[in-house]
Parts: C-alpha cells; sequence; structure tokens
C-alpha cells in the first residue's frame, strides 16, 4: 500500500476510536488527488495531511494509560531487584558510588549556575536600573573588528550623576556609590579598621534593602548620618540600641563624627552591591573637592529610569552631555587613544543592573565569568557520561548470570516489554538509591564547594526542594538511559537456546568497547590538564620573584594620604630599633598585592608609562633586591631627586649607560629630570600574569603607607604579638593590623589555584569512575574468554602469556584514548597558559608522565580480573561440556 | 442566546452536515464547502470541528458501511441532532433580528 509511514505514524498517535474515520478520509482525498494531480503530489500531500492531523484537538482525545508497568508485577520486580542489589554487593557498590557522585556534581553545579542566575534579582525595579560606564576606544578590539571597538569601565565624573539627574527628564533616581572608602572607626574604647561606602539618597528609593531599624523613609538627611548594617552596629555597640549612637572615623587625615541614624539589612550573598556602612557622598572630603572636576572619573554611579522611558533614548541624551561638558576634553582624548577620524574616543553608555554580574570585561565586586559555569557544566556532564557508561559496561558484565531468570520468564510468559521493563526499573532503582546518597553527599560536600568556588550558597528547607527536584530528574534521566541499553540486550535472549545451557556461549557487548575507549578519552584529557595545571601552580609559587618575600609582614599605617603615615614609619622604626624580633623596617607607598600607581609621561613626543613606587633607604636591603648597577638611596640630601629604576625600564629607553641618563617623568620643562641612581634586577612587582613593566622607585614620592617589617627567624606568632603591643603602646587610638607578604603574594592566584583544584578533583573522580568501569569491562572479558584460557593453559600456555594476552587490549585501547586526548588538551591548556606571561612550556615529558601514569592506573585496574582468570584451574571451567 | 456558542466555522461545518445528511462525513464535508462556499478548508480541521461539535452535542456519529473505495475504510457518518438544529435556528434569527435593526440602504441619485 502507498504511503505507508505516514499511515502508521496516525496510527501512532490518533485515539483508535477515530482512526478508521481519519485514514478512511484521507486515503479518499488521496484517491481524489492521484486523480487530479499526480502520484507524487499525492503522497506528499498525504503525509502534510497527515501532520496536519497532529494537533491537540485530535492527541488529547487519546485516553492516556500506562500500559508499560504490569502493575501486577511490580512487587516481583521490586523484590527481585533488591535480591540482586544484595547479592551482588561489589557491583552494585560500584554503580552506586559512580551515579551518587555524578548525581552530587550535577546538583552541585545547577546550585552554583542557579546562584550566579540569581545575581541582583532581588531589586524589585532591577529593569529600570542601570550603570553608567565610560568606554573608550580599544585599538585591539577595533583591529580585531569588534562591533562596538570600546573597553567599559564603571568610573565616571563625579559631577555627571547630577547633571543626569537635574536635566535628563527619563531618570527618575540616581545615586553614586563608592565601596573603597576605608577609615578607623572609633566608638568608647573599641576602634577597627572599617570600609564603608558613600552613596545618594537615591541609593534607598532604587535598590531593595531593608531598613530594619531607624528611619526608614530617609536615613542619610545630613553629611554626619551614617547607616550600618546589623552585624557592624553588632561590632561596635554590642547588644546597645544603635540608633542615635554617635561614633568617629578617621580617614583621609581628618576625622569626622557620625550618628547612626538607621540599620540596614546585611547585602545577600548573590548582590552585586555590597557595604557594610552607608553615609552620604557629601561625607567624603574627597569628593566634594573633585566633583566639579569632569576630568576626574572615579565614580560608579547608578541611575533609574521612569517606568516606561527607553534606554535608547537615555543614550542619546548622555551623547549630548557628553559634548556639552566634556567636549574640551577630546581632543587630548583622541591623542592618547588614537582612534580613527569618524570614531568617538570616549562615550557614555550603560548596562542594566543585572547585567551587571556578569560583564566580565567591566571591574566590579564579585564579577563573574560565564565561562565558568560552562566549564563546571561540563565536568558535571562528563562525570554523569562516565558513570552511565559503568553502569551500561557492568550490567552486560553482569547479565550472563540473569540469562536463567529471562529464560523462565519467557517461558512463563512474559513479553520481551515486559523483561525490558523489569531491567529499567532495576536501574531506576538503582538511581533513586544513588539519588539519596549524591543528596547527602551534597550536603556533605556544599562546604567545600562554597569554598572552591568562593560562593556562599546555603541549603534551607525551600531551597532544598528543587534540589531534591534536579536530583530526581537526573536519576530517572540517568536510570532510563543508562538502563535501556541492558534492558534491550538482555530481553532479546532466545529462552529455547539459554534454557538448554549454553550459559557459556560467548556475550557480544561490542558497544561497550567504544565506549570504554570514550571514558578513556575522557579521563586522560582530565589528567593531562590536571597535571599542567599542577605544573603551572608550581612553577608560580617556587618562581624565584627576584625578591625575599619570607618572613616580611606588612603592616597599614591607617593614617591616610598625609604626613602622618611618614611620622608613624620613623616612630615605629625608633621604637624597635635594636629589637630583637625585627631585622629592619622599611617604608612603601604600596605593598605587593595592595595596589599601584602607574604614570605616563612624553619623552621626546612619545608616550612612556612606568609603575612609580615611593620608597625609603631601608626598602631595598629589607627585600633582598639585586642592584645590577649603581647604588641604593643613602640618605644624601641630592637622593630625593634621583630615581632607581628596573631593568625592564632601561630596556623600554633604550639606554645604553643608565646612570649617566635622566628621566624626566614629572615633564618638567626646564632641567633633565631626575637622575638615574641605580639599576635593579627585574622582580616581580605584579602578579606573573603580567611581564615585568617599567618602573621606578623614588624616596620622594608621596606618603608611605605601608611599613614593611622583616622578622628575624623563628617564633613569629609571638614577634607579631610583640609588634602589637609595641604597636598599641605608640598609637592607641590605630588598630594593628598586618599580612605576611608572602601570602599576599600567592592571593593574587586565588582564581587559578581554585580552578587547579577544581580540576584537580574532578579529575580523581573521573579517574575514580572510569576505572571502575574498566574493572567492570575487564570482567565481562574474563568471563568471556574462560574457556579459551582453560584450553590453553591445557595446552601448556604459562600464567605470563595469558596475562598478556588478556591485558594487550586495555593498552592498544589507553594509548588509542591518549593519542586522541594529546591534541585536544594542548590545545585547551595552551589557551590557559597564555594568561600568564610567565609560564611553563608544555613538553613530551608532560604527556608522557601522564600517559605513563594512566596506563598504570589502569593496568592495575585490570589486572584483577586477568590474574583471576588465568588462575582458574582448567578443570573447573572445562568440566561442564 | 443558549449556554453554548457556536464559532464561525463551527456553525459552518455544522450546516454542512445538516445539508448532507446521510452522506456528511469529514472528506464530504471538505467537497461540499469548497462547492457552495468557494472556501478552502482543511481536512484535519474539519474533524475536529467535528469532534467537538459532537462534544457539545450537536452531532452524533456512527460508522457507515464499507466502500470499494477509500481502501475499504468505514466512513464516519455524522448526524445534527435536535440540539444541533435548534442552535443553528437560534443563530439564525438572533442574526435575522440584529439585521433588521440596520437603516436600510437607500438608492439616492442617478
Amino acid at each position: 500500500m502507498k504511503g505507508k509511514i505516514p499511515l502508521r505514524f496516525l496510527e501512532w498517535f490518533c485515539p483508535p476510536a477515530l482512526y478508521e474515520g481519519i485514514e478512511g478520509d484521507l486515503l479518499e482525498a488521496y484517491e481524489e488527488d492521484v486523480k487530479d494531480r499526480g502520484k507524487r503530489k499525492a503522497t506528499l500531500r498525504l503525509g502534510l495531511n497527515v501532520l496536519k492531523f497532529l494537533r491537540p484537538g485530535i492527541v488529547l482525545r487519546n485516553r492516556f494509560k500506562m500500559e508499560l508497568i504490569n502493575t501486577i508485577m511490580v512487587g516481583n520486580y521490586i523484590k527481585v531487584a533488591s535480591r540482586n542489589i544484595v547479592k551482588r554487593k561489589l557491583y552494585s557498590f560500584i554503580n552506586a558510588f559512580g551515579l551518587s557522585i555524578a548525581i552530587a556534581f550535577c546538583t552541585l553545579i545547577y546550585l552554583f549556575v542557579q546562584d550566579e542566575k540569581s545575581f541582583d534579582q532581588f531589586h524589585e525595579n532591577k529593569g529600570q536600573i542601570y550603570q553608567l560606564l565610560t568606554s573608550n576606544f580599544d585599538q585591539d578590539k577595533f583591529e580585531k573588528k569588534t562591533p562596538y571597538p570600546y573597553k567599559s569601565n564603571p568610573y565616571m565624573p563625579g559631577k555627571l550623576g547630577d547633571v543626569v539627574l537635574d536635566e535628563l527628564a527619563e531618570v527618575q533616581y540616581m545615586t553614586r556609590f563608592n565601596n573603597y572608602n576605608v577609615g578607623v572607626m572609633r566608638y568608647s574604647d573599641k576602634n577597627f579598621t572599617q570600609r564603608f561606602a558613600s552613596v545618594d539618597t537615591g541609593f534607598f528609593k532604587m535598590f531593595t534593602f531593608k531598613i530594619l531599624s531607624g528611619d526608614a523613609r530617609k536615613p542619610l538627611r545630613n553629611i554626619s548620618d551614617a547607616v550600618l548594617t546589623k552585624e557592624v552596629a553588632q561590632k561596635y555597640f554590642g547588644d546597645e540600641d544603635p540608633v542615635g549612637k554617635t561614633f568617629t572615623i578617621d580617614s583621609d587625615g581628618s576625622i569626622a563624627s557620625f550618628t547612626v541614624t538607621a540599620i540596614i539589612e546585611t547585602p545577600p550573598a548573590n548582590s552585586s552591591i555590597s557595604y557594610e556602612m552607608l553615609v552620604l557622598m557629601d561625607a567624603i572630603p574627597w569628593f566634594v573637592r573633585s566633583r566639579e572636576n569632569w576630568g576626574n572619573s572615579s565614580f560608579p554611579t547608578f541611575v533609574q529610569l521612569q517606568s516606561g522611558a527607553s534606554p535608547s533614548q537615555l543614550k542619546v541624551h548622555l551623547d549630548t552631555i557628553m559634548n556639552k561638558y566634556l567636549g574640551k576634553y577630546k581632543a587630548g582624548w583622541r591623542d592618547w587613544l588614537t582612534p580613527p577620524e569618524d570614531v568617538e574616543p570616549r562615550q557614555f553608555t550603560f548596562q542594566n543592573l543585572s547585567e551587571l554580574h556578569m560583564a566580565k570585561d567591566i571591574y566590579w565586586d564579585k564579577v563573574s565569568d560565564p565561562m565558568y559555569s560552562w566549564i563546571l557544566s561540563g565536568i558535571a556532564i562528563l562525570i554523569l557520561a562516565l558513570a552511565c557508561i559503568n553502569y551500561i559496561s557492568l550490567a552486560l558484565t553482569t547479565s550472563a548470570s540473569r540469562r536463567i531468570e529471562v529464560g523462565i520468564r519467557k517461558v512463563v510468559g512474559a513479553q520481551k516489554k515486559q523483561i525490558a521493563w523489569q531491567f529499567t526499573f532495576e536501574s531506576l532503582i538503582l538511581a533513586l538509591i544513588s539519588m539519596v546518597i549524591g543528596l547527602g553527599l551534597v550536603v556533605v560536600f556544599l562546604p567545600y564547594f562554597n569554598d572552591f568556588t568562593s560562593k556562599a550558597i546555603e541549603l534551607t528547607f525551600v531551597s532544598m526542594l528543587p534540589v531534591v527536584g534536579i536530583a530526581f530528574t537526573v536519576a530517572v534521566l540517568v536510570g532510563l538511559i543508562a538502563g535501556s541499553y541492558p534492558a534491550i540486550f538482555l530481553s532479546g535472549f532466545l529462552p529455547a537456546l539459554v534454557l538448554k545451557g549454553r550459559f557459556t556461549s560467548r556475550l557480544q557487548a561490542g558497544f561497550t568497547k567504544p565506549l570504554v575507549v570514550f571514558q578513556f578519552f575522557l579521563s586522560a584529557c582530565m589528567i593531562i590538564c590536571s597535571v599542567i595545571m599542577y605544573r603551572q601552580m608550581h612553577f608560580i609559587t617556587t618562581k624565584d620573584l627576584g625578591f625575599d618575600q619570607e618572613q616580611v609582614i606588612a603592616i597599614p599605617t591607617q593614617t591616610g594620604w598625609n604626613p602622618k603615615a611618614n611620622q608613624t614609619l620613623t616612630a615605629f622604626r625608633n621604637e624597635l630599633k635594636g629589637d630583637p624580633a625585627v631585622a629592619s623596617i622599611a617604608g612603601v607607598t604600596s605593598s605587593f598585592n595592595k595596589g599601584w600607581s602607574r604614570q605616563s609621561y612624553k619623552i621626546n613626543g612619545e608616550n612612556k608609562e612606568a609603575f612609580i613606587y615611593g620608597v625609603d633607604t631601608d626598602y631595598i636591603p629589607l627585600l633582598n633586591i639585586t642592584l645590577k648597577e649603581g647604588r641604593n638611596f643613602d640618605g644624601r640630601a641630592s637622593d630625593s631627586l634621583g630615581v632607581i629604576v628596573n631593568e625592564a625600564l632601561v630596556k623600554d629607553m633604550k639606554w645604553e649607560d643608565p646612570l649617566n641618563e635622566h628621566l624626566n617623568w614629572h615633564e618638567d620643562t626646564v632641567g633633565l629630570g631626575a637622575p638615574i641612581i641605580g639599576v635593579m634586577k627585574d622582580y616581580n612587582f605584579m602578579s606573573l600574569e603580567h611581564a615585568v613593566e617599567p618602573m621606578l622607585i623614588s624616596i620622594d614620592n608621596g606618603y608611605l603607607m605601608t611599613i614593611l617589617a622583616k622578622l628575624t627567624p623563628g617564633d613569629t606568632p609571638e614577634k607579631i604579638e610583640h609588634l602589637r603591643t609595641t604597636w598599641l603602646a605608640l598609637f592607641p587610638d590605630r588598630p594593628f593590623e598586618y599580612t605576611f607578604v608572602d601570602e599576599d603574594v600567592a592571593a593574587q592566584y586565588d582564581t587559578h589555584t581554585r580552578w587547579s583544584k577544581i580540576m584537580g578533583l574532578s579529575t580523581a573522580f573521573a579517574i575514580l569512575i572510569a576505572c571502575l568501569g574498566l574493572f567492570g569491562l575487564s570482567g565481562i572479558n574474563a568471563v568471556n574468554r574462560t574457556k579459551e584460557i582453560g584450553i590453553r593453559k591445557v595446552m601448556g600456555a604459562k600464567l605470563s602469556s595469558i596475562f598478556i594476552l588478556l591485558n594487550k587490549q586495555y593498552v592498544i585501547y589507553a594509548s588509542l584514548a591518549f593519542v586522541l586526548a594529546v591534541p585536544l588538551s594542548w590545545y585547551a591548556m595552551n589557551r590557559w597558559l597564555d594568561l600568564f606571561k610567565f609560564a611553563i612550556t608544555i613538553g613530551w615529558e608532560i604527556f608522557a608522565f601522564s600517559i605513563l601514569a594512566g596506563l598504570l592506573i589502569a593496568m592495575l585496574t585490570v589486572s584483577y580480573h586477568a590474574i583471576k582468570a588465568a588462575l582458574i584451574n582448567p578443570a573447573d571451567t572445562l568440566k561442564h561440556e | 442566546m443558549s449556554k453554548e456558542f457556536l464559532g464561525e466555522f463551527e456553525e459552518l461545518v455544522l450546516t454542512m452536515a445538516g445539508i448532507l445528511q446521510e452522506e456528511a462525513y469529514g472528506n464530504a464535508i471538505v467537497n461540499e464547502i469548497k462547492e457552495r462556499v468557494g472556501r478552502k478548508v482543511n481536512l484535519s480541521a474539519v474533524h475536529v470541528t467535528l469532534y467537538r461539535l459532537e462534544d457539545k452535542g450537536f452531532v452524533k456519529s456512527k460508522m457507515g458501511g464499507a466502500t470499494n473505495v477509500r481502501g475499504g475504510r468505514r466512513k464516519r457518518i455524522f448526524t445534527v441532532t435536535n440540539a444541533g438544529l435548534s442552535m443553528l435556528r437560534t443563530m439564525k434569527e438572533s442574526r435575522m433580528d440584529l439585521w433588521k435593526l440596520i437603516p436600510q440602504l437607500k438608492i439616492v441619485g442617478i
């Protein structure tokens, strides 16, 4: 009959009661079409007509029945399944272990992705809140033909906020937000370093942060008002009611007193806006000073648009504002950024609040790269795939012992479908057991996971529900997918053959071989990647940075940018002179990983840039920095003019004899500029992700806000305690805080360390799961060849040759997998190493090591079955025939 | 108006079923609509509408006798019930009532 396939399809979805009438009509139409338009067109139209019947009006007329499970048998299935699970404890354990780890991984990754997505979603006005951005023309992006060749940052001129609020009708509220104010906060006898955010009154109207007590309507009215989070209030005021209390903040060289007017909720972990204390922008002298200066872009600014206002209009208006107030700067920017004639050098743009968290190119607190979500999801899927493959190959391994059961069931009248269902059911039960274990693992591992990913995900009763839902979905999916192939395979046994006793006939499970190569391939990729990551992290943490970072602590002077900083340094140094705890003390403007300053200047019409640190005479000896030429500052009066530069700067300037050169970095119009008095060997003052850039140190460049103290070896805690008492005796109103310089340096690589740890852990699990799978496959192989081995032994084969016979193929699989894995992981890891200016080279020895390690693990795994099979007495295996 | 409401297409299909009487099955209705109204309609749409009308009680269906055409498949014959007929009548009358309320056009000029 012509056109059978469409009609079969129709039969599949159409309710049986309606089927005949519909089919008849279709056929009638078809016959007419054949007459009118010819056969080919008619067939086409028949197919099309059938498809048109695939509509709810027809499909939903089916009475849905679960005919798949014969409910009477379910009790029996459960019984048999549980007996089997108990009977083969090892296999059940292997399966449940792999599956539960996979489910736990998936659930954790779900939590991670969910948390990433939930960022800033709790603000009621999130749709209308935009962060303003300064976008500078970027030559690199332009050359790569990026559609928007600009680099954006969130730092805006202080006045811009006032102007958009006053002049643009669509802007309803505005707030600037700066969370980088730090000072010493004092209340009665308590003083701590306290970070505080400065905002405008619009802040409370725009963002959804609850006021817990105090003035909820307008918390910040005066410049002496402050709003605290509960934790900060607790820290200073204990159990007293904080509202109305007055405290002082010593910041930036001036002391101001504030009154607590309200307590605000602590921003949740998934908020991009974080704060501990809020004061008005106008309370920050630095802001007030630079407010009218359009050239000073330092203030992140948020606006909320009127509901219904279009962002595109805002863009047009921002362009107008740019021309109106900043027109005079444009020529300068053009010189600096050198865009083509018809391209603007700088623009004001904006992004919606909900994009803030994932905008990785724009620096902001907690900003995150969506790449991480992808990598983690990839790892989760990988582990899930490994576990599923295991289940399949193990189910096939053990299927020999289920053959009689299948045969008997079939003889008694079970249909193929029922038996397939039985086995699927079994895998479902196992998956559900794994789910329970997996959820347990999630709860146990969540704190570590939070550590690894630096998140603060918590499981509450409410958030547990979707987690259970996800775990359940994954479990059921895995149960169905992993269970279906063995089910189809096992239900296909012919009862006559099985029951006649052909137990030892070869089990054709060819499907598992590519699966195992695939497993090997995935594990090999992970092994290579983590070995490379480990090597690189080891290289970074042990590389000689060109200075001595051991036993050096950095102590902030807590004075701000003013002469008190240097006085503090001098007083502290004098007090500790000759003290056995301290080898030496030096001052610097900012310590490692605690900030830097970079200055650009023109020399002979060429733009040059250098990092600049202010130091004192003890800086170079304390850090044991090598001087290649010239001398250190030694206290003579002329030193304040001179600078010591690093080799990179000498190279950048193309100096032959640096000691006779001058560097005019102040761009003096008279004179030659600073004489070079010394050249330092390059040392890594920035992280190893960056090359050593041109850099200079000067003895007369600002205030030394950090004290470096080199401790003498031995009993560090006691010496630090000694320093603390000395400090508090000298400066009772300033907290003593310190960090170890080597820890600060290591902290630069936190992200990388974290990812190499995650990678290492995932690799460990992947290898474990893959090994279990391999164990299963070697089991199949040994079972299949029992008789062959028996005959070989009878013929006089040695144990070793049987061992080689059984293991040969795994070596081949593993080698094949590694050959496939090498180029992929080589490519991926090269991309990763590109992040570092100082990186290891990927040599053949890394691959060789990974391959050997992988092979060794695989050999150990398969040997169990090989040895067991080789040791069996041939009489036992051959006597049945 | 009665509690049930007929859509335009439902009314058309119901009317055709009334016209065709003993020969009212899916394909015949499609052809009838094409012939009398000049409108090409989809077979599946007609079927779905007929089943919906049956749910509402305006038609009832039974299987007809087998024939040699259409691959020997029987036809599902739909007959209009009394409820269906009265529905059609109500709709026609209410429409006529409304029609009468329109001021009749007069031909002016020429």
